[in-house]
């Protein structure tokens, strides 16, 4: 599959298998292979590689807010590996479900002292 | 039947999406002053959010994105993170704004103070969103919205000297108020109905629906139906305001005086249908607009998003949505007056307009997205020069707010 990164890769919507929205590709990380030919080897998602790649004074507000949520700091970006992404296309499909991915620990925060603490929090509103 | 039903429901949603409080106070203000002087301005305005509605929709159809991911796609992580913050702050102050909506009409119909009636209004909108079947709320609003067109009626009732209301709408002029003041009330009337939130709500609906080729020609034909019937009541309304409020002299800055022309023709009755329907319009609107705000950030974002989903499962997207209309409400509650704040937020929005409709333009001319089912070349040409226009419009919206003193 021939793909250019910045254009059709970056900034994507990350979909799984059962079509739940996982996050954006905010960042990727490449490595070198054993031929010496560097491959796409990691899809990064998350405020913390986001904030990297916003840049300045915006980027690092963004990775500080997010921080709050967390306690192991710096905050670790989700990273999926290139070899779960099945297509390519308005959005990056991946052939696994987000449950296995590990949730977001902000998601997971705001989930537990917040919504779930709403009655109704567990049914859809349709 | 059942798609004449369909389509009728599909339109009651449009109407409802488009009319707002930003067109009831900036209608009102126009007859009021100019008198059928800005009916060009409504007209363009109408034809403006239908091309752009067609856009946002078919992209929506086509690749399943609504109009924030594209705008983080096209515009890179950092342009659109600041795009994010000034499209969230509009249309957070537009939901304040419409919430103060809500709170003037339970005024107008009950003559409690508006402000007791905000957290209520707050709590409603936000338990609508929480727990009940949106589809069903639009239309019911949408329906309830309807009833704006005893505006319509009263002009009928009242002896209006439509030979007179026809010279204004072909022969504007600034009637000794001004062109400063003139044009004023011309962007924040154009901002009213090219509301970013409109086309944030219709592509996120879109998506949320799954939206297929056969369901884009439905989408398509509510919008270019239920869109000018929204401009045909906003018209009644500046024309009411031009046969009574203008002749009186009185300048509007309360929705009492956008109702006095039914309440001339209707009394208690008139007052009644002209609350409800003010009501309707606004809490539809401020359902759209907290809901806008959560999928624009939900969409830069990448997080989980909708209502097909229960809350726990969009926990992020559900906490913007509650904290907007918190701040919504705490807005309203520093009491500001809901009419004023619906000025500024008129020429906010103006100055923000681009940010939501040039990168729609570019997208809808993306092969890599639509295939050949990008813009022909007459829409484009009316998406470039209506993207002049709002172009113009936003550089020209604070200098005028600065230099007429918000129109006076």
């Amino acid at each position: 599959m021939r793909i250019q990164v910045s254009r059709e890769l970056l900034d994507r919507q990350l979909v799984d298998v059962d079509g739940r929205l996982v996050g954006k590709v905010d960042d990727v990380e490449f490595a070198l292979g054993a031929d010496g030919v560097p491959y796409l080897r990691t899809l990064l998602s998350g405020p913390g590689a986001l904030g990297l790649r916003v840049g300045g004074r915006l980027g690092r507000m963004l990775v500080l807010t997010a921080e709050r949520f967390v306690t192991d700091r710096p905050m670790a970006p989700l990273r999926i590996p290139y070899a779960l992404v099945t297509r390519v296309d308005s959005a990056v499909w991946l052939r696994v479900r987000a449950e296995d991915l590990g949730t977001s620990p902000v998601e997971e925060w705001l989930r537990r002292n917040l919504i779930d603490r709403i009655p109704g929090a567990g049914r859809a509103g349709g | 039947m059942r798609k004449l039903l369909a389509a009728t429901l599909g339109i009651l949603s449009a109407v409802g999406g488009f009319v707002d409080i930003g067109d009831l106070v900036a209608a009102g203000q126009a007859g009021a002053r100019f008198g059928m002087a800005h009916t060009w301005v409504l007209l363009l305005g109408v034809v403006a959010i239908c091309a752009y509605a067609e856009m946002a929709g078919r992209i929506a159809a086509v690749t399943g994105r609504a109009v924030f991911d594209l705008i983080r796609e096209r515009l890179g992580a950092r342009v659109a993170l600041l795009n994010l913050i000034a499209s969230y702050l509009v249309t957070v102050i537009t939901l304040a704004a419409e919430l103060g909506g809500v709170a003037l009409a339970l005024r107008l119909a009950t003559g409690v103070p508006y402000l007791l009636w905000v957290p209520v209004a707050g709590l409603a909108v936000w338990l609508v969103l929480w727990r009940m079947r949106f589809q069903l709320m639009e239309r019911v609003f949408g329906l309830a919205g309807l009833a704006l067109v005893v505006f319509a009626v009263a002009l009928w009732w009242l002896p209006t000297d439509w030979a007179a209301l026809g010279r204004g709408v072909v022969l504007p002029t600034e009637a000794g108020q001004g062109w400063g003041a003139y044009w004023f009330i011309a962007v924040a009337l154009f901002a009213s109905t090219v509301s970013p939130y409109e086309v944030f709500f219709f592509s996120s609906g879109g998506v949320e629906e799954r939206w297929s080729k056969a369901d884009l020609a439905d989408a398509r034909f509510s919008v270019l139906v239920g869109f000018p019937i929204g401009g045909f009541l906003a018209l009644s309304l500046i024309a009411t305001a031009t046969v009574v409020l203008r002749p009186a002299g009185v300048t509007v800055s309360s929705l009492e005086q956008v109702a006095h022309p039914v309440v001339l023709a209707f009394g208690a009755a008139g007052l009644a249908v002209a609350a409800l329907a003010f009501f309707a319009v606004t809490f539809g609107a401020a359902l759209e607009t907290g809901l806008s705000a959560a999928y624009a950030a939900a969409q830069y974002f990448g997080w989980q998003w909708g209502k097909r989903v229960s809350p726990r499962e969009a926990a992020r997207f559900h906490t913007v949505l509650l904290v907007s209309v918190l701040l919504g409400v705490l807005l309203l509650l520093t009491t500001i007056d809901p009419v004023t704040l619906t000025e500024y937020m008129l020429i906010i929005s103006a100055v923000a307009l681009p940010l939501t409709y040039l990168p729609i333009l570019v997208v809808a001319n993306d092969r890599t997205y639509l295939g050949d089912r990008v813009n022909g070349r007459a829409l484009n040409l009316l998406g470039a020069v209506i993207l002049l226009v709002i172009l113009a419009a936003a550089i020209a919206a604070v200098p005028l707010a600065i230099g007429t003193r918000m129109g006076e």
